[in-house]
């Protein structure tokens, strides 16, 4: 480790570490523009100066991001030449900005408001004809580029490259003519893109998604994590009167690091706020609430003990696969679930599995069938029907099969708002609610177990799962007091995995990376491979 | 001391290999190849205290003694800056032009003395004549079995490509010059790492200007007191001074460091043309800024032009008549500086582009008085602020316009509001 002091104060770093990491590890901000703690530092914006003093000498400014903290290193933020060395990059950063801040989607939450507050002068001297470059030019598929506001750090340029690995920007021209740009008629390829409204410490590069949805300072965040596949990112959700209108990545160093695919980042946005969705339940054809929904099916699923095929889903939270996995695994004939293969994944983040809780189900040990298999099990004339909490699967195995009754706890869109019939013409419909609606947690590929808050309040009269499944062991008499005698359900997940209890909100941000699982309890994780 | 870098100025094209060589080219090459080692030739040219002439003074053999003695895991390279890209400079123009061997037996010498069995030759794509007498002589060379898998039969490989650029100025900057070569933006590299711990292709480097080069083969044939007794103590040996502007005879002069500006003006170039007053001369190129005639005997050696608060630079004097009005010499430099600047740096990038805008307010005759404070805090906010040092050339012409000549700038600005149909010049409007 290296011991330095900064602005009078010793920290502890590793060796190697620069400057502007060892300033935030004592909550000491050095402002800056081109650094990012995920690309290479490029020592250009000249925004973290700094000073070194070495005794004897006079102080040395220097930039923060490209000086490797070293034994002995005494630092100073506050000196007079830094501080005026940063005021001067402010006030050059300034000269040509537009200050477009009423109008610009990145205003309350931008570098270069928040530095010009904290870091800059007054007032800015510069008196000239500003430069006038493209504003608003779409450059990919989600982006567009705003030239007159760009600062030109060139993060965009190098995540493309670094990260990406997909290197679609430059820096076109030079001097002051320089902007950032695409190579002619190739705009951005990418499942990264999103990233780049993102990194960009200005209003230059702006989400189509969000222009002039909201003013970030009315957006209620909220810390999730993205279901689009088994990685689940760390993300916030953002919303303003429960509609979702932005989807953003967490840092997190052992799930996604600083950022998220666009697959995850809009598929969420459409699927979190679907479009007609079922907000009524159903019993033979018949609108009825969602309680009497329930009921039926919970009478149902008592009278007719083991002789359903029940197949769970990986959409479900952590703690309602558990519940589910007790309350239903004794009525079912068969209890279990269609691994989901992986489609277009990338060696970045994006595994390709649409199924985000797959390794949960995988750890609790239900047991995986093939589409085939299941199909096959439902037409035996032992199985009298299916309940799944999927309702697209559901059609799929229904497909094949005759005479076989069909029930569904699933949130579905798309619907008429008079639409006649349950979905998928189930004999018992419960309306689901989305994962953003409660509170739970996903286990990822890596085994990191990851709390998902509640974003959104769930549309009356659907009924969230966990309601649904205490109906069903009231019901059908399934013991569950074992469950609910914990402190909450995630502590009773914990436990069951042999692991110490933890409840909900004693997780870490960042998640529980959990010791992988003892060779008993994963009995039928080969089933998946 | 006779002239050892001009002599074939005078041809109307290159000399070619037959000819150099019936004058004694590549005899200290061959010398080096077959019978001394790498730090004999850098002892030699250590002691002769050569110091580099891309304009940053700084001695060529303790550069060459920071190259691995043992190339580590790979090459390490030669690279020529045969950019020349600052205004009133063109010595190195005249040396490849006219005596391409001179610079190719000096860079012969110089890839022995740090291992290097490649030298990258990267030439200003303007110059187009130097280029084609290059390729010529490395082709006569090459021929010739002095360039290649043994040069002089040593066993060592030996081998120069040539490599043009595409018309930046920035691109004479030892590390833009190393992005451009590689194919990446012509933009600095922050330091450290050095050329010579991550140069070319990430390997160790030494970058050295096309007159450094060329003063080596006369130091092995000579030896290290010979060449100390031209130049200065701290500066020995002879320089090409290039003289350009309004002086009668234009042109490139051999001569000893330390010779004074006025010996060169007056004496070789026949002093200002016309028999005109001299309004300014500028020393070094343009980024070594404006000195008033009074300083005209100053000695042109780093030592000295550092004490006059300038610097020797490349050493191309521009001589500026009294017709040119200062704010329109310095407006053609601060665009020049605008529009070269690579951009990547902040305070560069706008302090050069907006210092260029002041400047043209002057030039139209709206200049104001708290513009001089302005321009102070621009190169304040700008210089050492940088990853290379852009911002002090361009501040060179700024700075001394303000410093030797701010009375004038006043005056002008004046004068052209009073009568704005004769402001003339530059019209370009930033
Ligand atoms: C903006 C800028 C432009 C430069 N242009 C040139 C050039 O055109 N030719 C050159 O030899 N050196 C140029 N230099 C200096 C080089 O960076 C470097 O110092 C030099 O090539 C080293 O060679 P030397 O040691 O033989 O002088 C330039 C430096 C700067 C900062
Ligand atoms: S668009 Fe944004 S991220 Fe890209 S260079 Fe400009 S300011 Fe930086
Ligand atoms: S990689 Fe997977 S979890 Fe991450 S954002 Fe993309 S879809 Fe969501
Ligand atoms: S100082 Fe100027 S020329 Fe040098 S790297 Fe920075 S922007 Fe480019």
């Amino acid at each position: 480790m290296a011991e330095l002091t900064i602005d009078g104060r010793k920290v502890e770093v590793p060796p190697g570490t620069n400057l502007i990491e060892a300033a935030r590890k004592l909550a000491i901000e050095i402002p800056y523009y081109c650094y990012h703690p995920a690309l290479a530092p490029v020592g250009s914006c000249r925004m973290c100066q700094v000073e070194i003093l070495d005794p004897g000498k006079p102080p040395r400014v220097t930039i923060a991001c490209r000086t490797e903290a070293t034994n002995g290193l005494n630092v100073s933020t506050t000196g007079k030449d830094c501080v005026a060395a940063r005021a001067a990059t402010l006030e050059f950063l300034l000269a040509n900005h537009p200050l477009d801040c009423p109008i610009c989607d990145k205003a309350g939450e931008c570098d270069l408001q928040n530095f010009t507050y904290r870091h800059g002068h007054g007032a800015g001297r510069f008196s000239e004809p500003k430069r006038a470059k493209l504003k608003h030019e779409p450059i990919g598929d989600h982006i567009l580029l705003d030239q007159e506001r760009c600062i030109l750090c060139t993060r965009c340029v190098r995540f493309m490259g670094e990260y990406a690995k997909s290197p679609s920007l430059v820096v076109a021209g030079r001097g002051d003519r320089n902007v950032i740009a695409t190579f002619p008629g190739e705009p951005i390829h990418s499942n990264y893109e999103g990233n780049l409204a993102d990194i960009c410490p200005v209003g230059a590069l702006t989400l189509k998604e969000f222009r002039f949805k909201s003013r970030v300072w009315d957006l209620d965040s909220t810390e999730s994590v993205c279901t689009g596949c088994d990685r689940n990112c760390s993300i916030l959700l953002e919303t303003k009167r429960n509609r979702l209108l932005r989807v953003r990545p967490r840092v997190n160093l052992q799930v996604n690091g600083h950022f998220m695919c666009d697959v995850g980042r809009f598929g969420l946005l459409d699927a979190l706020n679907p479009q007609g969705r079922e907000e009524q339940g159903f019993v033979k054809g018949a609108r009825v609430t969602a309680a009497d929904a329930v009921a039926a099916l919970a009478a149902t699923l008592a009278a007719e003990r083991g002789k359903w095929l029940i197949v769970l889903s990986a959409r479900l939270t952590t703690e309602e696969l558990l519940l589910a996995k007790t309350v239903l695994g004794p009525l079912a004939r068969t209890l279990a679930y269609v691994p989901v293969e992986a489609n277009g994944g990338d060696a970045i983040l994006y595994t390709g599995r649409a199924a985000a809780n797959a390794k949960a189900l995988e750890r609790l040990g239900v047991t995986a069938l093939d589409e085939a298999a299941a199909a096959k099990l439902l037409a035996e004339p032992a199985t009298s029907g299916l309940l799944s909490f999927d309702a697209a699967l559901a059609a799929r195995l229904m497909a094949g099969t005759k005479g076989k009754r069909l029930a569904l706890i699933d949130v579905v869109a798309g619907r008429a708002a008079d639409a006649p019939g349950a979905p998928h013409g189930a004999e018992l419909f419960v309306p689901g609610t989305l994962f953003s609606e409660k509170d739970g947690t996903f286990l990822n590929l890596d085994g990191v177990l990851q709390r998902a808050q509640r974003a959104q309040r769930w549309p009356q009269g659907t009924i969230p799962e966990t309601v649904v499944l205490r109906e069903i062991a009231g019901a059908a008499k399934v013991d569950v007091t074992a469950l609910v005698a914990k402190p909450d359900l995630t502590f009773a997940l914990l436990e069951s995995f042999g692991l110490p209890g933890a409840t909900l909100a004693q997780l870490p941000d960042d998640g529980l990376k959990l010791a992988a699982a003892p060779a008993t309890a994963g009995a039928a994780a080969g089933a998946t491979a | 001391m006779e002239n050892y870098l001009s002599n074939e100025f005078g041809r109307s094209g290159p000399l070619l290999l037959a000819e150099a060589q019936a004058k004694g080219r590549y005899v200290q090459a061959k010398r080096v190849f077959t019978s001394l080692t790498p730090e004999q030739v850098v002892d030699e040219v250590k002691n002769a205290g050569l110091r580099g002439r891309g304009g940053a003074w700084f001695p060529t053999g303790i550069k060459w003694s920071f190259m691995p003695k043992e190339p580590l895991k790979g090459p390490s390279y030669l690279v020529i800056n045969a950019d020349e890209g600052e205004p009133g400079t063109f010595k190195d123009r005249q040396i490849m032009e006219k005596d391409p061997h001179l610079l190719l037996e000096g860079i012969m010498i110089g890839s022995f003395a740090i291992r290097a069995e490649t030298a990258f030759l990267y030439i200003r794509g303007e110059y187009l004549t130097a280029h084609d007498a290059l390729a010529t002589a490395i082709a006569e060379l090459e021929a010739a079995g002095i360039l290649g898998a043994s040069a002089f039969g040593s066993g060592r490989p030996m081998r120069i490509v040539l490599h043009r650029g595409a018309g930046a100025y920035i691109c004479g900057e030892e590390t833009a010059l190393l992005n451009s070569l590689e194919g990446r933006r012509g933009e600095p590299r922050p330091k450290p790492p050095f050329p010579a711990v991550w140069g070319a292709f990430g390997r160790p480097t030494s970058v050295n200007n096309v007159e450094t080069l060329a003063n080596v083969p006369a130091i092995l044939e000579r030896g290290a007191a010979w060449y100390k007794t031209a130049g200065t103590a701290q500066a020995p040996g002879h320089l090409l001074f290039g003289i350009s502007g309004a002086v009668e005879r234009p042109g490139c002069y051999e001569l000893p460091l330390g010779t004074t500006a006025r010996e060169l003006v007056e004496k070789w170039a026949g002093g200002v043309k016309g028999g005109k007053k001299m309004r300014a001369f500028i020393p070094g190129g343009a980024s070594t800024g404006f000195l008033p005639p009074d300083k005209l005997d100053v000695a042109m050696d780093p030592e000295s032009l550092r004490k006059e608060g300038t610097m020797l630079g490349t050493g191309g004097i521009i001589v500026i008549p009294e017709e040119v009005a200062i704010v329109d010499a310095a407006r053609v430099f601060s665009r020049f500086f605008r529009h070269e600047t690579c951009g990547q740096c902040s305070p560069c990038r706008e302090g050069s582009a907006w210092s260029d805008q002041v400047i043209a307010r002057f030039q139209r005759g709206e200049g104001r008085n708290d513009d001089f404070a302005l321009l102070e805090e621009i190169m304040r906010g700008s210089k050492q602020r940088t990853i290379c040092v852009f911002p002090e050339a361009f501040a060179g012409p700024l700075g001394s316009a303000i410093k030797h000549f701010k009375g004038e700038l006043v005056a002008a600005s004046a004068e052209r509001a009073a009568h704005p149909a004769g402001a003339g010049g530059a019209t370009h409007h930033g």
